[in-house]
């Protein structure tokens, strides 16, 4: 159950990405699909893959992209 | 097959149709780059689900346990290992992107591709 | 000396590390990076033929099947990686030579970002396990990245940008062929994959290894330029220092060969392989030649013939018989030599005039006529003339596919050669022999030594080679037999 719930939540927080008009919040909606398919890592019995995946894109990479929207603009377009 | 590993599949190649999506069709620089990185995402996830064994155990062999037991029931570690290198090198070249789109951005003062990624050779005639 | 083989990567990369981290040192980094160039081409002379396993982990025998399993990420070394490491390590030396002469404060970074790109190839032609050249060609495209941008020409950096994204959409579908290839066999490593093919552990008809073989040859595509990337691969020729395109031509030509021998140990039972191979080195041959007919930047002119030798190594490889692949890594060696010598030729004429458009050029033979001699002889060697060496390696392409019963693609191999043949004489026309410009200012300007001195060497294993093909291609046609 757990699996699926994962599964819906990566997929909308992706189509979500895409569709704002703000970066900024595409770029934490990107830092939510990591952090689910980290959980699922776990599910898949990768705990070590699980970690790096939290750490490099539920955090680093939001973090890379929200600078680079800081460093240029915030609206989309 | 497992049902979790089927439904895991399909999530990974949804993943990778909106990276591909994103990465042709839309125009902003940024978002090309965060499909870039789902597409990345679903490749890894596509994977980890390869080396998933239903009931099984990590595979990670503690004190006490039985190696042949364990060698039965525990998943498939080698695409573990892969995907731990292929997630740094997809943030690697994910800082590099980006690092380019911020210079390009000083001087075009846009992250429309139409205009930042235009055709060089025929800018260039143009100029002349 | 077997310890050697892995020496030939370490060495690259640790000197890559230690010349970012000490750059501020700068006569320490030039002597440095001079010592470890100089290294390059002279280790794999020196190491001995064999494999290496990492962490020492020998090849298993599992006797209930009868079968080997490799457990250890292996380099096997034989002649083929001793001339094509060679022939990359001396051009590496060559290129950081004439860096090292041309800027009296060195950048760091730069060279670092070479030494990367060595390192790199030499692991993807050294490697046996299919993920570990997934790894070094990502590498690979960093530094190819990192070379374009850095240099000072006009929209380099946009060039930089649209490379990555491309080839970030092309290495994640490679890593996915790889994938199904696991999925499929349980394993990375080549001779493992290709063993249990070949003794029909794998369903050779499968919908899944056919999707992967897809996968893989669309990376493969991506890495060597051939059609549909053409015009970004020779975008960025045009866009790198005239001595960084010398070097990464090199790096396309011998990240093709590598990825596509890997390809053909694994998929060569599929006749659809080699149909699809053959199919666009012919489109890379034909777009290549006809888009570099229309070109008046004439080092973007260079870039798309880079794109047309291409195609004719493909072909070789693409029609599978021993001659036909001898002849194809033939020339191989033979474009990273000419196209190196044409490509460092070329940027010495910018180097001097400033100017990169060959309608604004004019009646240089006067003042540069060491580099307008050698120039010539590059490109007649490319376009096949005898008795050089792009001839030798022309001429067994064509006996090659006569051979396997497609006079039609000798007879556009050689048309292919001679269209090369008419857009080089037309450059050099314009360019050397045609009268000067009234408005072109040529005096008191001098083509750097360096460059001089390189294209000499280049020039000279450009003659050998045509005098001598045999050394050369024996020695392939020994190793092609060993895969096939």
């Amino acid at each position: 159950m757990l699996e699926i719930i994962l599964c819906i939540v990566i997929i909308l927080s992706a189509i979500l990405a895409l569709i704002q008009k703000d970066l900024l919040k595409a770029a934490i909606l990107t830092g939510i699909t990591g952090a689910s398919v980290a959980v699922l890592f776990q599910v898949l019995l990768a705990p070590d893959v699980a970690l790096t995946q939290a750490i490099v894109e539920g955090a680093i990479i939001p973090i890379f992209i929200a600078l680079a929207v800081k460093k240029t603009q915030r609206s989309e377009g | 097959m497992a049902q979790v590993q089927l439904v895991i599949l399909l999530t990974s190649v949804a993943l990778v149709v909106i990276g591909f999506y994103s990465a042709i069709f839309i125009d902003n620089i940024i978002k090309k780059i965060i499909g870039i990185s789902f597409i990345e995402e679903g490749v890894n996830l596509f994977i980890v689900a390869i080396g998933y064994k239903a009931g099984g155990v990590v595979p990670i062999l503690m004190p006490g346990m039985d190696t042949s037991w364990f060698a039965s029931n525990a998943a498939y570690p080698l695409p573990f290992g892969l995907v731990l290198t292929s997630i740094v090198i997809g943030a690697s070249t994910l800082a590099v992107m980006l690092a380019l789109v911020m210079v390009l951005y000083r001087r075009y003062g846009t992250l429309s591709t139409k205009v930042m990624l235009a055709d060089t050779s025929k800018r260039e005639e143009y100029d002349e | 000396m077997n310890e050697l083989i892995p020496l030939m990567v370490i060495v690259p990369l640790m000197a890559a590390l230690l010349i970012s981290a000490f750059s501020k040192f700068n006569t320490v980094t030039k002597i440095f990076a001079f010592v470890v160039a100089i290294c390059l081409p002279i280790i794999p002379l020196l190491s001995n033929y064999g494999f290496h396993y990492f962490g020492g982990y020998e090849p298993i025998l599992d006797s209930a099947v009868n079968m080997m399993y490799h457990p250890a990420i292996t380099y096997s070394f034989t002649f083929l990686q001793q001339i094509f490491i060679g022939a990359v390590g001396l051009l590496t030396f060559l290129v950081i030579f004439i860096y090292l002469t041309k800027y009296r404060k060195v950048s760091g970074p730069y060279l670092f970002l070479l030494f990367l790109g060595t390192a790199a190839v030499t692991a993807m032609l050294l490697t046996d396990d299919i993920f570990h050249m997934f790894v070094f060609f990502e590498i690979l495209a960093l530094a190819q990245v990192g070379i374009v941008a850095a240099s000072s020409i006009d929209y380099s950096y946009e060039m930089a940008l649209k490379y990555m994204v491309l080839g970030s959409i092309g290495s994640p579908m490679m890593l996915l062929g790889i994938g199904f290839l696991l999925a499929l066999t349980g394993s990375v490593n080549v001779t493992d994959i290709a063993a249990a093919v070949h003794n029909g552990l794998v369903d050779a008809t499968s919908p899944v290894f056919l999707l992967s073989l897809a996968l893989i040859f669309f990376g493969w595509l991506y890495a060597s330029g051939l059609p549909p990337f053409h015009t970004i691969k020779s975008g960025i020729y045009s866009k790198a220092e005239p001595h960084g395109a010398a070097l990464l031509q090199s790096f396309t030509v011998i990240s093709m060969i590598s990825i596509v021998l890997v390809m053909f140990r694994i998929y060569a039972s599929l006749p659809i392989f080699e149909v699809l191979i053959v199919f666009f080195s012919i489109l890379a041959m034909i777009l290549g030649v006809s888009l570099a007919l229309t070109q008046t930047d004439f080092r973007r002119m260079i870039g798309f013939l880079a794109v047309g030798e291409l195609g004719f190594i493909g072909l070789g490889i693409g029609l599978g018989t021993n001659f036909s692949i001898t002849a194809g890594l033939f020339q191989a060696l033979n474009e990273i030599v000419i196209t190196a010598l044409l490509f460092i030729g070329f940027g010495a004429i910018v180097n001097a005039t400033n100017e990169v458009d060959t309608r604004k050029l004019g009646g240089l033979l006067a003042y540069h006529p060491k580099v307008a001699i050698m120039l010539l002889i590059g490109g007649l060697a490319m376009a096949g003339v005898p008795p050089l060496s792009g001839f030798q390696s022309k001429l067994m392409l064509v006996q090659a596919s006569l051979s396997c019963g497609f006079p039609e693609i000798s007879i556009l191999a050689i048309m292919v050669s001679i269209a090369t043949f008419v857009v080089f004489v037309k450059t050099y026309y314009t360019m050397f022999l045609k009268p000067k410009p009234n408005d072109l200012e040529l005096e008191g300007k001098e083509v750097p030594k360096a460059m001089i001195f390189a294209m000499g060497v280049l020039l000279i294993i450009v003659i050998l080679l045509g005098i001598f093909p045999d050394v050369v291609t024996n020695g392939i046609s020994n190793f092609v037999g060993g895969i096939l």
